[in-house]
């Protein structure tokens, strides 16, 4: 469904991304595992749009979305929960829903997208009055997931989802994505809680300084000693 | 300083809330620009001029009802407003610079509205100038009473558009995190031409009022700036409701200093509000 052929992104003439070619298939959770300062967010963020690739394609569906302007990702399909959350903080829980489903497609089925994300995180039902900037770490990473669902896309994107909550939350989050995958959405997920990532995951990429390095069904790819020990820190034998 | 006479001290009061609505109206647009487009837009106060002058022309020599004057004053002000957007993004200028590209928009303005009714003074006389009301003991005049309520329309009209519309989402959206907005479909550019020209319709209804209630004369475009900023400040920036509660509140100051003290002193009390103000809470710049 989205495929990325070459692509490089740069921070003014730093590149960040050096050449990455990466598939996601129809409805499945690919995951993409990589130290602090790898490229995952530059990656991520340039799928979604919010960056410019120096060059290479973004192809979704077959359409080259590479030169699209930033409003246009959306509408193809892919929505994102980015690093950090970036909630509209002075907004309700509920506006930052509505903005999610801000283009025409989604907007009809806003009503039921909303009923959804309820059933999926009770917790922000209660919530819907607030402003989003008075909730919780872990109450805002639902309602960022949630705009993200309010969108109906094909291509769900999350950086760093359990970034900062606690393991109970990780794992109500975790049991969340896995629930929206499994209704059909295909997940490209980040992370830094590589074991709970690669539990979930179809498919994984290494990413290191700006290039994958190495690629394969998660129990694949980490049956090397070398990147269990790095990535999961785990001693073989134990 | 005499006894203030209750009768005196509330109709200086009710002339400090019409003058203020129009500090109001006035900041209303400016706030949303520098709020929400984080454009600091000088020519707004030349665009109501150039708007208070039409409406002069129209109704002063065309015979046209100055209130009949909007049906042309709106649509062509929203018009300049967002081709001035246009122009401004297509350079990319930065929220200061715009501060300077849009004085010399103002100076450009003004140097063609002297050309065109020279720097005498001109005031509209109309159906409404002139006509008083007497509520109990107090005076209400009709253009300052029509101004008040376009004031109170205009703000709390655009408060809930940006509360209960899809358009007004977007803007706060856009407002507070461009990029994430765009992700999530909301085309930038667009959304900024659309409140744009809603500034520049606001400025022509506020050159409206003006040529309904004041004498006219293209240096006093500059004489509104300061008042006006600072009930914006007052108010906050990018609020709907804000810059006519600040613009009020300074209004009705200046009056009472005006009427009992000296009206020397009226500029002094809005400033200094203004600069209490933001020594006070300096996280509202
Ligand atoms: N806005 C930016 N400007 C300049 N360099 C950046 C910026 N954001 C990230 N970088 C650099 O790009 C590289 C990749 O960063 P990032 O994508 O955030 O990595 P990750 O998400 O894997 O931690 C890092 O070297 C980082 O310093
Ligand atoms: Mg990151």
């Amino acid at each position: 469904m989205l495929e990325l052929r070459d692509l490089r992104v740069e921070y003014g003439a730093a590149p960040a991304l050096w050449g990455v070619s990466l598939a996601i298939p129809e409805r499945k959770l690919v995951c993409i595992v990589g130290p602090n300062g790898a490229g995952k967010t530059t990656l991520i963020n340039a799928i979604a749009g919010l960056h410019r690739a120096k060059s290479g394609r973004i192809v979704m569906d077959g359409t080259d979305m590479t030169s699209l302007p930033s409003h246009r990702y959306c509408s193809a399909g892919i929505a994102i929960v980015p690093e950090g959350r970036r909630l509209f903080t002075r907004m309700s829980v509920r506006e930052n829903l509505e903005v999610g489903s801000y283009t025409r497609a989604a907007r009809k089925d806003r009503d039921r997208s909303l009923d959804y994300i309820c059933t999926l995180f009770p917790a922000v039902r209660d919530k819907l009055d607030s402003v989003a900037g008075s909730l919780s770490g872990g109450q805002q990473q639902m309602v960022a997931i949630g705009r993200a669902l309010m969108a109906r896309p094909r291509l769900l994107l999350l950086d760093e989802p359990s970034l900062g909550l606690s393991p109970l939350i990780v794992q109500a989050m975790f049991g969340a994505i896995r629930e929206v995958n499994a209704a059909g959405t295909a997940v490209l997920l980040v992370e830094q809680n590589v074991a709970n990532a690669l539990e979930i995951a179809d498919f994984a990429y290494l990413l290191e300084e700006g290039r994958i390095v190495a690629e394969g069904a998660p129990n694949v790819l980490f049956n090397n000693p070398e990147l269990r020990r790095a990535y999961l820190g785990i001693v073989p034998g134990h | 300083m005499t006894f203030p006479s209750g009768t005196l001290l509330a109709q200086s009061a009710l002339s400090g809330v019409f003058i203020g609505s129009l500090y109001g109206l006035l900041g209303l647009g400016v706030g949303l620009a520098w709020g929400l487009l984080h454009v600091i837009n000088l020519a707004h106060f030349a665009f109501a001029f150039l708007a208070a002058y039409l409406c002069y022309q129209l109704a002063s020599v065309g015979g046209m009802d100055p209130l009949l004057t909007l049906a042309l004053i709106v649509p062509l002000f929203a018009a300049l407003g967002a081709a001035l957007q246009w122009v401004l993004e297509r350079f990319d200028v930065s929220p200061l610079n715009s501060l300077l590209a849009t004085f010399g928009i103002a100076a450009i303005i003004e140097a063609g509205i002297q050309w065109e009714w020279t720097a005498d003074f001109r005031k509209l006389e109309s159906v409404y100038a002139g006509r008083t009301f007497k509520v109990g003991v107090l005076f209400v005049p009709l253009p300052e009473l029509l101004t008040l309520l376009l004031s109170l329309i205009l703000a709390f009209g655009i408060w809930a558009a940006m509360r209960y519309t899809n358009l007004g989402r977007a803007l706060r959206a856009l407002a507070e995190d461009a990029p994430i907005a765009a992700a999530f479909g909301i085309n930038r550019r667009a959304h900024a031409l659309v409140l744009a020209g809603v500034c520049g319709a606001l400025a022509g209804i506020a050159g409206v009022c003006l040529a309904l209630t004041y004498t006219l004369t293209p240096s006093q475009i500059y004489a509104w700036v300061g008042v006006v900023f600072a009930a914006v400040m007052l108010g906050g920036l990018g609020s709907a409701l804000g810059p006519l509660t600040g613009g009020i509140v300074i209004g009705v100051s200046e009056a009472v200093t005006m009427a009992f003290v000296s009206p020397s002193w009226a500029p002094i009390v809005s400033f200094s509000l203004l600069i209490g103000l933001l020594l006070l809470k300096p996280e509202r710049s």
